[in-house]
């Protein structure tokens, strides 16, 4: 299947009086995790560009919030714009992401945002 | 009379027009004019886009978070939709910039962390230096090095104690790395000592820092903290 080919102004048009990621709502469709749900960072290959970032990877964390629809960074980047997916904000504790973080703190966590793809459930 | 022909015995060179110009900005000019040439926007837009700018600063955040104080439906309003929450103080993430579309690279999705006495936010970008420029303005020089981002979402206790913020263990620090399109800005908690105060005198003491999640407010503090300055090991000397 052929990649449309879109001019430069594509995505402003598509954005304009509506903002970037409000224009890609309800293309996703169904959301395949809730927030509560506990989730894994799956370690995709990626070419040339990610931002799922290295140390995430293989971490577990539970869903907190869905954020919005989008193309994946991982496809926007190239233009590829025709599969918005749901974006999860994950929160991890600190100690499931630095196996040396300190026992005192415990409670410390971080928060960040994946499209759907990089996740898999627990 | 001649250039060697001083009376205290030696030659003025001129002084460089420019002291230094890194690779960026000469990476940033050679982009900039490219684009302008390939018709992707023009030295106007351009123009246009670089007033506006200068026009940004932390002034509306500070606001939007005094305002939530006073205003528990609009504090709601905050936690659940930044954007929404931004018109009451004069940012509309979509129509303020001049592109009507947002700002490319800080989008249009604002998130309002809302601290509590058991829980301190603290917001970072690993990837590069993601900040809600369209609420806070630019972003200050040290949240764009390696160095904070890369050790905040590893040891945030020790790179707070840095800033000069000491928590207690009971209190959660949750650091917000800005990896995709939201951007965050923190909502402190109000300080003891404000009773009373109008919007305008809580405004005050709602510091960039304060906004950022590297310090508290406090009552009669109203800058940031002073970043020490370094002298440079090897200075850029002149002969003259």
């Amino acid at each position: 299947m052929s990649k449309p080919v879109y001019d430069l102004e594509h995505h402003a048009k598509m954005a304009y009086g509506i903002g970037d990621p409000q224009c890609f709502k309800g293309k996703a469709g169904k959301p395949k995790f809730k927030e509560g749900d506990r989730v894994r960072i799956k370690d995709l290959p990626d070419i040339f560009y990610t931002r799922t970032m290295t140390y995430t990877r293989g971490a577990e964390g539970v869903v907190t919030r869905l954020v919005y629809e989008s193309p994946a960074a991982e496809d926007e980047a190239f233009g590829n714009e025709d599969t918005p997916e749901w974006f999860y904000s994950v929160k991890f504790m600190q100690k499931d992401l630095w196996p040396e973080y300190s026992e005192t703190y415990s409670n410390d966590a971080l928060e960040t945002e994946f499209p759907e793809h990089y996740l898999e459930a627990v | 009379m001649s250039d060697h022909e001083h009376n205290h015995g030696h030659v003025h060179k001129p002084a460089p027009m420019v002291e230094e110009v890194s690779d960026f900005e000469i990476l940033e000019a050679a982009v900039r004019e490219l684009a302008i040439e390939k018709g992707l926007f023009s030295a106007e837009d351009h123009r246009v886009w670089t007033e506006y700018v200068h026009t940004l600063g932390p002034l509306p955040a500070a606001r939007l978070v005094a305002k939530a104080w006073l205003d528990p439906e609009y504090k709601k309003l905050c936690e659940e939709d930044g954007v929404e929450a931004s018109k009451a103080v004069g940012v509309d993430w979509v129509t303020s910039p001049p592109t009507q579309f947002g700002t490319p690279s800080d989008y249009c999705n604002l998130r309002v962390l809302v601290d509590t006495p058991k829980l301190k936010h603290v917001v970072v970008c690993t990837l590069c230096s993601c900040y809600p420029r369209p609420i806070l303005g630019q972003s200050p020089e040290w949240y764009r090095t390696p160095n904070y981002r890369r050790r905040l979402v590893r040891w945030p206790r020790q790179v707070l104690a840095e800033f000069g913020l000491q928590l207690p263990e009971d209190v959660e620090v949750r650091v917000a790395d800005s990896n995709q399109k939201t951007r965050y800005i923190v909502m402190p908690e109000r300080p003891e000592g404000t009773d009373g105060w109008t919007e305008d005198q809580l405004a005050e003491i709602v510091t960039r820092d304060c906004l950022i999640g590297v310090a508290v407010p406090k009552p009669g503090v109203t800058s940031n903290a002073q970043r020490p300055v370094r002298k440079a090991i090897n200075p850029v000397h002149h002969d003259h």
